[in-house]
């Protein structure tokens, strides 16, 4: 069939061109060649048409820009022949001839000529005219000094460069590097890479970023596009909770549903009444739960879920919460109004016990070093413990309430309490200075993000505020939909990058929002009683933890379909009883 | 002390003061006619081996003044060996006026071979580094008058590196580089201000030169 176009007549071949157009000029991509026309799609000079035909649904892309940068980007994989050939094909050339010749010629080494073409190309800007002539001037005398011809090199400074009267500190430099060229002074070796020639093709590249795009497209155009497009998709991608994921530009990178965890891989039972509080370790490999029935425990992650480590008993009232030593070694709790008690994590054995005649403790922290535990007092003080059980310090006042978190940011500065029923109290160790988060309503817990910039706000009113705690106190978000009216629920932030917010609630569910949007992801059932406290495994963004009026914690992880469905790359993390 | 410093004028002066300070200040500029014709009216005793220095100190003055480095540096070596080798920032500078002089009459080869073979080794050491800068950059210009750095050239620069020559080469003899007349000048302006500061109108008011000068 080959030679059937060239019989076919000119008209023809109009009608071809002019179903071109209207495609064209509807705004769809041009797709494949029409049929018929086996030698793909006809050259005809755009730029005559005008430079306003548009590609792309929305209309926003010049036809023009747009396959210029391919042609750019062909060149630059080193697909020569096709840059070329596509220049040839589409009528769009890459660079004006005048371009073309400029580039030769700095590739050359023709310096006058070069910048006579700079001239010529007719750049609106005199700065930047004299801003490129002075690099390429600027090559020519180092390229005569590098050739030994040093008064040559000297009269192109005092004749070409310097009357351009810019950059006087540069013109310095290059009359001191006329005087030693090789024997530099011992202090200048470290200026020696900015005093001598470099490569012709890396002025090339210094003259592409001064000079307009309009004028010589900048390197890597289209790859810096797309790039853009990839992490704008990962920034608007709601459940982005994993790092498996690598991007494709085959379709729009979105993580679905299914990356949240969401079904109940296990239910841990071994408390003996209300589970009021738990917490990962910061390495994740640890839970530590607190209950009303006097008693705390260790639970141990591994690949095979959670199993119970060391039941710590020795409290005579209720726990209210726990707290892990920064590595990890130690373990904190905290009877309601009674004393702290140090557990030896390995051994389960109690190390010391912290109390005050005739005062109760209500909330427990660790300092950064872990050198120094800090516990709120049901006399509104804050103490501030040694180890060993010597107090050091005591911050009277009304630093605290009974009912009260307690969380030391992690330069050991801030210690951040309940101070009053509306107010958060951030008392800065350092500077002696006390800063208030004040809220409407009654404030029952609150929790502090991994990069201490966040503090997580539990409310009566069932509303858990977010608040920008650097710099100024801002309020950032609201997050709403759970049940909340006569207990204290908690909440807390996880997920990677923490990107999510989790949080019990009464109705029994455990609520997550997206933290961005404050959009409520996902109501988790299963829970036969309020739940009381939620925590976000720090190292495994898959395993989250509730603890419950029922007296169980559940452990919630991805959907072990979709996870059987995943490549063999598993997060180490066997699922069984895979059922509400 | 119970003397108010505003009550200078009853102070007793002694001539032979005044002599003195007179013939330092002609010594140290080297006015050897005036110095000679003051010593024959006042009858003075007259310095010892001023004389006969003073004649040279101020050929070395003068050449250095007009630009004349190199014949500024030949005299001086004559007259007080080691005393540039011990003053290496007084060399640099009489060196930089040789090469003012190159550039200023163009002369941009012998210019860049003087900067070269002389100027470069004080390189090595940190704190020429900044003034051999200074001075390079002198090169990049075809008329250096217009350049950022047209200071080095000027007459108040060759005086004021003529001047340290000469403080220098007086105090290699043991003789004071300072006329006690630019000592008392300074003396009194530390003074007025002192009094200045004070910010009591009453009482006789401090000394001014400049109104004396002006008078």
């Amino acid at each position: 069939m080959g030679g059937v176009e060239d019989d076919e007549p000119a008209s023809k071949r109009m009608k071809l061109s002019s179903e071109e157009l209207r495609l064209l000029s509807n705004g769809s991509a041009i797709k494949e060649p029409l049929a018929g026309s086996s030698g793909g799609l006809m050259a005809w000079p755009l730029h005559s048409q005008g430079g306003k035909e548009v590609v792309g649904s929305k209309g926003l892309i010049k036809k023009v820009e747009f396959v210029r940068i391919i042609t750019k980007a062909l060149y630059s994989l080193g697909y020569i022949k096709s840059g070329a050939h596509l220049e040839e094909e589409s009528g769009i050339t890459l660079h004006s001839s005048l371009v073309n010749v400029f580039m030769r010629q700095i590739l050359e080494g023709s310096w006058d000529e070069s910048i006579v073409t700079l001239h010529d190309i007719g750049l609106t800007d005199e700065r930047t005219i004299k801003s490129a002539s002075f690099l390429i001037l600027e090559q020519k005398f180092f390229e005569l000094l590098d050739e030994e011809k040093v008064m040559d090199a000297l009269n192109t400074l005092r004749t070409e460069i310097a009357p351009l009267c810019i950059n006087n500190s540069r013109v310095r430099e290059l009359s001191s590097s006329i005087v030693s060229p090789s024997q530099c002074f011992s202090v200048w070796s470290l200026k020696q890479d900015t005093l001598r020639a470099r490569s012709r093709t890396k002025l090339l590249e210094e003259l592409q970023k001064l000079l307009p795009p309009t004028v010589m497209i900048p390197e890597r155009r289209l790859e810096h596009l797309v790039e853009q497009a990839l992490v704008l998709q990962r920034g608007a991608c709601l459940f982005h909770n994993s790092m498996d994921k690598e991007m494709s530009l085959y379709a729009d990178h979105q993580c679905g549903r299914d990356q949240i965890p969401s079904q109940t891989l296990q239910i841990l039972q071994s408390h003996a009444d209300e589970v009021w509080f738990l917490q990962f370790s910061h390495n994740g490999k640890y839970l530590a739960s607190s209950s009303n029935d006097r008693s705390a425990i260790i639970w141990e992650v591994d690949a095979n879920g959670l199993s119970l480590k060391h039941k710590l008993s020795g409290h005579q009232k209720p726990i209210s919460s726990v707290s892990w030593s920064p590595d990890d070694h130690q373990l904190l709790t905290c009877g309601v109004e009674e004393v702290l008690r140090c557990w030896d994590v390995s051994s389960g054995e109690c190390l010391h016990v912290y109390e005050k005649a005739g005062l109760g403790m209500v909330s427990c922290g660790w300092s950064p070093d872990g050198k120094w535990i800090f516990s709120g007092v049901n006399d509104k003080s804050i103490c501030m413990w040694e180890l060993d059980g010597k107090e050091l310090e005591c911050w009277k006042g009304q630093c605290t309430l009974k009912i009260s978190d307690l969380e030391i940011t992690s330069d050991g500065r801030q210690i951040i309490s309940i101070c009053r029923e509306t107010a958060i109290l951030l008392h800065d160790r350092e500077a002696k200075v006390e800063r208030l988060i004040e809220e409407d309503r009654t404030i029952t817990s609150f929790s502090l993000s991994r990069d201490n910039r966040f503090l997580l706000v539990n409310l009566l009113n069932q509303e858990i505020h977010l608040w920008n705690i650097e710099g100024d106190l801002k309020l950032v978000s609201k997050y709403k939909g759970h049940k909340r009216t006569r207990f204290i629920i908690r909440s807390c932030f996880g997920g990677l990058e923490q990107a999510f917010i989790a949080s019990g609630s009464e109705d029994s569910l455990v609520y997550i929002w997206h933290r961005g949007t404050g959009e409520l992801i996902k109501a988790l059932p299963g829970h036969s009683g309020s739940v009381n406290c939620v925590s976000w495994n720090p190292a495994n963004p898959h395993m989250l933890a509730s603890a419950s009026d029922d007296r169980t914690i559940r452990i919630w992880g991805l959907n072990n379909l979709s996870a059987k469905l995943k490549d063999s790359h598993s997060n180490g993390i066997h699922y069984c009883n895979g059922r509400t | 002390m119970d003397v108010d410093p505003r009550q200078y004028e009853h102070i007793a002066i002694n001539d032979n003061d005044i002599h003195n300070i007179i013939m330092s200040y002609l010594v140290h500029n080297c006015f050897k006619e005036t110095l000679e014709s003051f010593i024959a009216c006042t009858g003075m005793k007259q310095p010892s081996d001023y004389l006969e220095d003073m004649d040279k100190r101020k050929r070395i003055f003068q050449f250095a003044l007009e630009g004349n480095a190199l014949k500024s540096i030949e005299l001086t070596e004559q007259l007080a060996t080691n005393l540039l080798e011990k003053n290496k920032d007084l060399h640099f500078d009489l060196l930089s006026l040789h090469f003012v002089e190159l550039v200023c009459s163009r002369k941009c080869a012998a210019a860049l071979e003087f900067a070269q073979t002389k100027l470069t080794p004080f390189g090595k050491e940190q704190k020429y580094v900044e003034k051999l800068e200074d001075f390079m950059a002198l090169l990049a210009f075809d008329e250096p008058e217009k350049s950022p750095m047209f200071h080095l050239l000027s007459l108040e620069y060759r005086q004021h590196v003529a001047e340290n020559l000469n403080r220098a080469i007086l105090a290699y003899a043991n003789h004071p580089s300072y006329t006690a007349m630019e000592r008392l000048i300074q003396q009194t302006t530390v003074v007025r201000q002192c009094l200045n500061q004070e910010h009591t109108k009453d009482g006789p008011p401090p000394f001014s030169l400049k109104d004396f000068l002006k008078s």
